[in-house]
C-alpha cells in the first residue's frame, strides 16, 4: 500500500541546554493512503506537538517526516506555505472560519489561495458540500450556524482542494454528542467515498473509536497501537477503553 | 507600585501606537506654531499697514485654533477608544487579579496623563524650535529683513496650548472612567474573540442610496458651481448640505455596490484572497461610513485651501496692479468747507511744488450728486441679484446718491495713464468703474439708453459700455463707481472726496516729496501734528505701499487657509491609519488562520496592501471629486478679478499628499505587517 505518511525517528526538543523537554523522542510510523487514523493521549503526551510538526506549522529538532513522497523537514520557509495548501487540509477545534465571509465563500478560500481556476470553483465546491449534507447552508453566515454545521463547513473547507492529508485537531472539541456523531460520521465518509487520509488528534475514546487504527503516544513515544481491522466500532471502543485504564488515563477520558 | 505599573504599560503603549502619540504631539506642535505667531511678529519692525493685517492674521488664527483644538479632542478621543479596545483583555486580567473598577479606571487616568504629558511636552519642545523657522518663513512672506536672529519664546501660546489640550485630555480622562465603569468582566476576557453581527445591507436598498446620493451630490456641484463662494445665501448652505448627505449616502450605499459588483466577476472576486480582502473592506467600511465621509469632507477642505489658497491670493495680487495706475495718490476725503479741494494749490501755499517732483499730475474732486440708482430705473431686486445682497442693503444702495466728476477732469486722468480721452459734449454722461466690479447694472443702464437727470438737467448715456479706468491708487468701496458729466454741472455739488495722482520723475524725487511733506507736516500720512500747518489731504499712498497691503491680507488668508487644511490632512490620515491598524490588530487570529491555510507572505501582503490601499484612497478619490467642482466655482466666483492658475498649487498640493498622506499609508502598512509578523511568532 502506498504510503501517504511517514514519520521517521522524529524529535522535538524545547528548551535550552541543561533543562530539555523531550516533547517527541523518537517516534517513527506510517499512514497509508486512505486511512483514518487517530493519535490519542492524555495532555502533555505531545499529540499536539506532533501534529504541529506533520503540518509544517512548527519545525522538527531532529527525524524526518515524508508526506507524499516529500521530506517536509527539508523545506525552506517559502516552500511550506505552497506545500501546506496543496497537500494539506485541517480542521481546527474551534472550527476558525472567518465570519466576514459566507459558507460557500469559506469553503470556496482554500480553492482561491491554491489558484485554482475560477470557474472550477462553484462545481468544487458544490460537489464536497452535497457530501457533507451543508449545501443547503452555503448562502450563511458562520454566526448563522450551529456548531456542528460550522465544523462540517470546515471539513469541507479541508477536502476541498483533495489533500494527499488531512489533519484533524480535537475536531469534537468543541461540540456536543449528537454533532459530534454527525461530524464522525461525516469524516468516515469522506474517508470512504473520496478515500480521504485523515489523521486525527483527540483524548476522546469514542470520537477514536470511528477510525481504522488509533495510535496511543505517551511521554513523547509511542505506547501502544491498536488495528480496528475487522472489529466493529464498539469492539474498537473497548479495547481503546482497554489501553487508556493500562496507560492510566483519568476518568474523564471514559465516556 | 500603582505609578510604576501606569508608566510601564505607557512605555509600552508609545512603542505600539506610535502614529496615535505622533499624531498628538503634532497636534500640540502645529497649535503652538501658529499661535505663537504674535510674538513671533512682534520681534519684527513691521510698518503700520503690515501691523494691521498681521492683527487681522492673529485674530483669525485665535478663532481657528478654537475649531482646530476641537478637531484634535475628536481625534484624541478616537485614538483613545481604540487604545482602550486593544486592551480589553489587560484590563479584564487586572479585573480578575482583584483590581475594582474604580482602580483600573485610575489606572487609565494615569496612563493617559502621562501619554499626554509626554506628547505635550515634545510637541511644545518641537513646537519652539520650529516656531524658529516659521518666523523666517513669515518675515520673507511680509516681506520685512530680519536684521538679527532672536529665539522667539511665546508664553502665551505656551499658556494656551496647555490650556486647550488640558481641557482636552481632562475629557479624555472622563471618557476613559464612564467607558471602564461600563465594561462587563466576561466581555473583557473575551474581547478579541467575540463575533461581531454583520450589519448586512440590502442591496436593493444600497443601489437606490447609491443613485441618490450621486443625484444628491450632481446637485450640490451645479447649486455650487452656478452660485460660488462669493455668495453666503441659503443656495450656498443648500449646496452645501447636499454635499454632505450625498457623501454620507454614498459611503454607506458604496460597500454593498462595490462588493455586488466585484462578486460578478468571478475571476477577480475567485483570485488568491480578493475575495477575503473585499469582505473585510465591506465590513469595516459598513461601519466607519460616517467617519468615512467626514475624512472625506476633511480632504475636501484641505485640497481646496492647499491648491487654491496661494492661487487666489497670487490673482489678487496680479490684479492689483491694474487697478494702481498711479505712483502716488493723496486722498482727501470730506473736504471741510473752510478747507479748499484743491490740493496742489493748499500745497503750494504751504511750500511744496507738486511740479517739481512729478512728470505728472491729475487732480479730481468728486462730487456727491443728487442722482441715484434708484432715480436711474434699477430696481432693488437687479441689485439683489447683481451683488448678492441681502434686501436692505439694496435697497440703501439704491438710495445712496452717486459721485461724479467732470469731463475735464477725467480726461486728464485718462492721459496721465494713457487711456483715451473721451468727449461728452453739452447733453451727455458716462459711467467709470474704478474698481473691476460687477457692472451689469450699469452697463444695462447705459444699453437702455436711461436719461440721468443730473442737477436739474436730463444727459443721454454716451456710448453703450461702461469705461473701466482706475482714477485713484486707493482702494475703498465708496469710490467705485462715478458718474461722468460735462464741468458745468458738477459745479453746484457738494466735495465728497479729493484726489491728487502723481507720476513722479524719478525714485529720488519721490523720496524728496515724500521727506518735504514729513517736514512740512509732522508725519506722511494718517496722523496729523496739530503743531504743524493742516494737511490738505489724509491719505498718502504709493501704489508700492498698496500692493504690500493687500499682498500681506490675501498671503494671511492664504496662510490661515493653508494651517486648516494640513490639520485636517494630518487628522482624517491618522483616523483612517488608526482604523486600519485597530482592524489588523482585530484580525490577527483571521489572517493567522490564512496563514495555516497556505497563504504565503506575499499573499498576506498584498491582501493587506489592497485593504489599506482601498481604504485610504476611496475618501480621497470623492474628495478629488468634490474639489473640481469646487475649484471651479471659486473660479467662477473671481472671474472678474482674473483666472486663478492652479497648476503650481496643484503640484504643491499632490507634494503635501504624498508626504503626509503616504505617510501615514506606509506607516499604517507596515505598522499591520509588523503587527501580523510578531503574531505569528507568539
Amino acid at each position: 500500500m502506498e504510503k501517504t505518511l511517514s514519520v521517521r525517528h522524529l524529535e522535538k526538543y524545547y528548551g535550552n541546554r541543561g533543562n530539555v523537554t523531550k516533547a517527541i523522542n523518537d517516534i517513527s510510523f506510517d499512514v497509508s493512503k486512505g486511512e483514518f487514523v487517530a493519535i490519542m493521549g492524555a495532555s502533555g503526551s505531545g499529540k499536539t506537538t506532533l501534529l504541529n510538526c506533520i503540518s509544517t506549522i512548527d519545525s522538527a529538532t531532529a527525524g524526518h517526516i515524508m508526506i507524499g513522497g516529500k521530506d517536509v523537514t527539508a523545506l525552506r520557509q517559502k516552500e511550506l506555505s505552497r506545500f501546506r495548501r496543496e497537500k494539506l487540509g485541517f480542521i481546527f477545534q474551534d472550527f476558525s472560519l472567518l465570519d466576514t465571509l459566507t459558507a460557500f465563500e469559506n469553503i470556496a478560500l482554500a480553492l482561491t489561495i491554491c489558484g485554482a481556476p475560477a470557474k472550477e470553483i462553484e462545481t468544487r465546491v458544490h460537489r464536497v458540500a452535497k457530501q457533507l449534507l451543508i449545501d443547503d447552508i452555503l448562502t450563511k453566515y458562520p454566526y448563522q450556524l450551529s456548531g456542528g454545521q460550522k465544523q462540517r463547513v470546515a471539513s469541507a473547507r479541508a477536502i476541498v482542494t483533495n489533500p494527499a492529508l488531512i489533519l484533524a485537531d480535537e475536531p469534537t472539541g468543541s461540540l456536543d454528542s449528537k454533532s459530534s456523531r454527525m461530524l464522525l460520521e461525516s469524516l468516515e465518509s469522506l474517508n470512504r467515498n473520496f478515500s480521504a487520509t485523515i489523521l486525527m488528534v483527540t483524548h476522546d475514546a469514542f470520537t477514536a473509536s470511528y477510525c481504522s487504527r488509533v495510535l496511543f503516544l505517551s511521554d513523547g513515544k509511542i505506547f501502544n497501537e491498536i488495528n480496528r481491522g475487522k472489529q466493529n466500532r464498539k469492539e474498537l471502543f473497548t479495547q481503546i477503553m482497554d489501553v487508556l485504564s493500562l496507560l492510566g488515563g483519568d476518568n474523564s477520558d471514559v465516556l | 507600585m500603582f505609578c510604576k505599573l501606569a508608566l510601564r504599560n505607557v512605555r509600552k503603549s508609545i512603542k505600539d501606537y506610535l502614529i496615535y502619540f505622533l499624531t498628538l504631539t503634532f497636534g500640540v506642535c502645529l497649535f503652538y506654531l501658529f499661535n505663537s505667531l504674535d510674538s513671533q511678529t512682534a520681534v519684527m519692525a513691521l510698518s503700520e499697514s503690515k501691523k494691521i493685517t498681521m492683527r487681522m492674521l492673529v485674530q483669525a488664527i485665535n478663532y481657528i485654533s478654537v475649531f482646530v483644538a476641537v478637531v484634535l479632542g475628536f481625534l484624541i478621543i478616537y485614538a483613545n477608544g481604540f487604545l482602550i479596545r486593544r486592551r480589553k483583555k489587560e484590563f479584564g486580567l487586572y479585573m480578575t487579579l482583584g483590581m475594582d473598577r474604580s482602580r483600573v479606571s485610575r489606572l487609565l487616568m494615569l496612563e493617559t496623563l502621562f501619554i499626554g504629558l509626554s506628547a505635550l511636552a515634545v510637541g511644545l519642545v518641537a513646537g519652539i524650535f520650529l516656531s524658529q523657522g516659521f518666523s523666517i518663513i513669515t518675515a520673507h512672506i511680509f516681506e520685512v529683513n530680519l536684521a538679527s536672529f532672536r529665539f522667539v519664546f511665546s508664553a502665551k501660546a505656551l499658556e494656551k496650548t496647555i490650556l486647550y489640550f488640558g481641557v482636552i485630555f481632562f475629557i479624555v480622562m472622563l471618557f476613559n472612567a464612564v467607558s471602564v465603569a461600563r465594561l462587563k468582566l466576561i466581555d473583557l476576557l473575551n474581547g478579541g474573540k467575540k463575533n461581531e453581527k454583520l450589519p448586512l445591507r440590502n442591496f436593493v436598498l444600497s443601489v437606490i442610496l447609491f443613485l441618490f446620493s450621486i443625484i444628491c451630490l450632481v446637485f450640490a456641484y451645479r447649486l455650487f458651481i452656478q452660485n460660488g463662494l462669493a455668495i453666503m445665501d441659503r443656495k450656498f448652505s443648500e449646496s452645501i448640505l447636499l454635499g454632505c448627505l450625498g457623501t454620507v449616502l454614498f459611503f454607506f450605499s458604496l460597500s454593498g455596490i462595490l462588493l455586488r459588483s466585484a462578486q460578478k466577476s468571478k475571476k477577480l472576486y475567485y483570485r488568491g484572497l480578493n475575495m477575503f480582502t473585499l469582505r473585510q473592506f465591506n465590513s469595516k467600511i459598513n461601519t466607519t461610513y460616517v467617519s468615512i465621509s467626514v475624512i472625506c469632507l476633511m480632504l475636501l477642505v484641505t485640497i481646496g485651501t492647499l491648491s487654491c489658497g496661494l492661487g487666489v491670493a497670487h490673482t489678487l495680487n496680479d490684479n492689483l496692479k491694474k487697478l494702481t495706475p498711479y505712483d502716488a495718490s493723496l486722498v482727501q476725503s470730506f473736504p471741510e468747507m473752510s478747507n479748499s479741494p484743491d490740493i496742489t494749490a493748499k500745497l503750494k501755499k504751504d511750500g511744496v511744488e507738486i511740479s517739481a517732483a512729478a512728470s505728472g499730475t491729475s487732480q479730481i474732486i468728486f462730487r456727491t450728486s443728487d442722482a441715484t440708482l434708484g432715480k436711474m430705473q434699477v430696481s432693488e431686486k437687479e441689485v439683489m441679484e447683481a451683488f448678492g445682497m441681502p434686501a436692505d442693503s439694496a435697497k440703501h444702495l439704491c438710495q445712496t446718491p452717486l459721485n461724479s466728476i467732470s469731463e475735464s477732469e477725467y480726461n486728464q486722468a485718462a492721459k496721465l495713464q494713457g487711456k483715451p480721452e473721451i468727449s461728452l459734449g453739452s447733453d451727455k454722461y458716462a459711467i467709470v468703474n474704478m474698481n473691476n466690479q460687477e457692472t451689469s447694472i450699469m452697463n444695462n443702464i447705459l444699453k437702455k439708453g436711461t436719461i440721468l437727470k443730473i442737477g436739474g438737467q436730463s444727459l443721454k448715456p454716451s456710448g453703450s459700455s461702461v469705461l473701466s479706468t482706475s482714477l485713484v491708487d486707493y482702494r475703498n468701496t465708496s469710490l467705485s463707481v462715478a458718474l461722468v458729466v460735462p464741468d458745468r454741472i458738477v459745479k453746484q455739488f457738494k466735495e465728497d472726496y479729493s484726489v491728487l495722482n502723481v507720476n513722479f520723475k524719478s525714485d529720488a524725487a519721490r523720496t524728496a516729496l515724500e521727506s518735504k511733506l514729513t517736514s512740512v507736516y509732522g508725519y506722511l500720512s494718517g496722523t496729523t501734528d496739530a503743531d504743524k500747518p493742516d494737511r490738505p489731504y489724509d491719505e498718502y499712498n504709493t501704489r508700492q505701499s498698496i500692493i504690500d497691503q493687500q499682498k500681506g491680507l490675501t498671503t494671511s488668508v492664504a496662510y490661515v487657509a493653508i494651517y486648516i487644511g494640513i490639520v485636517f490632512l494630518i487628522a482624517g490620515a491618522a483616523v483612517l491609519a488608526i482604523q486600519q491598524l485597530s482592524e489588523t490588530a482585530d484580525n490577527t487570529e483571521r489572517y493567522g488562520l490564512l496563514h495555516k491555510l497556505g497563504a504565503d507572505e506575499k499573499m498576506i501582503n498584498h491582501a493587506l496592501f489592497t485593504q489599506i490601499g482601498l481604504y485610504f484612497l476611496l475618501p480621497l478619490f470623492l474628495a478629488i471629486f468634490h474639489s473640481i467642482a469646487g475649484i471651479y466655482g471659486v473660479n467662477q466666483t473671481i472671474k472678474q478679478s482674473g483666472r486663478v492658475d492652479i497648476t503650481h498649487d496643484v503640484l504643491f498640493t499632490i507634494f503635501i499628499f504624498l508626504v503626509i498622506y503616504g505617510a501615514y499609508f506606509l506607516a499604517t502598512y507596515f505598522g499591520s505587517r509588523r503587527m501580523l509578523r510578531q503574531d505569528s511568532e507568539k
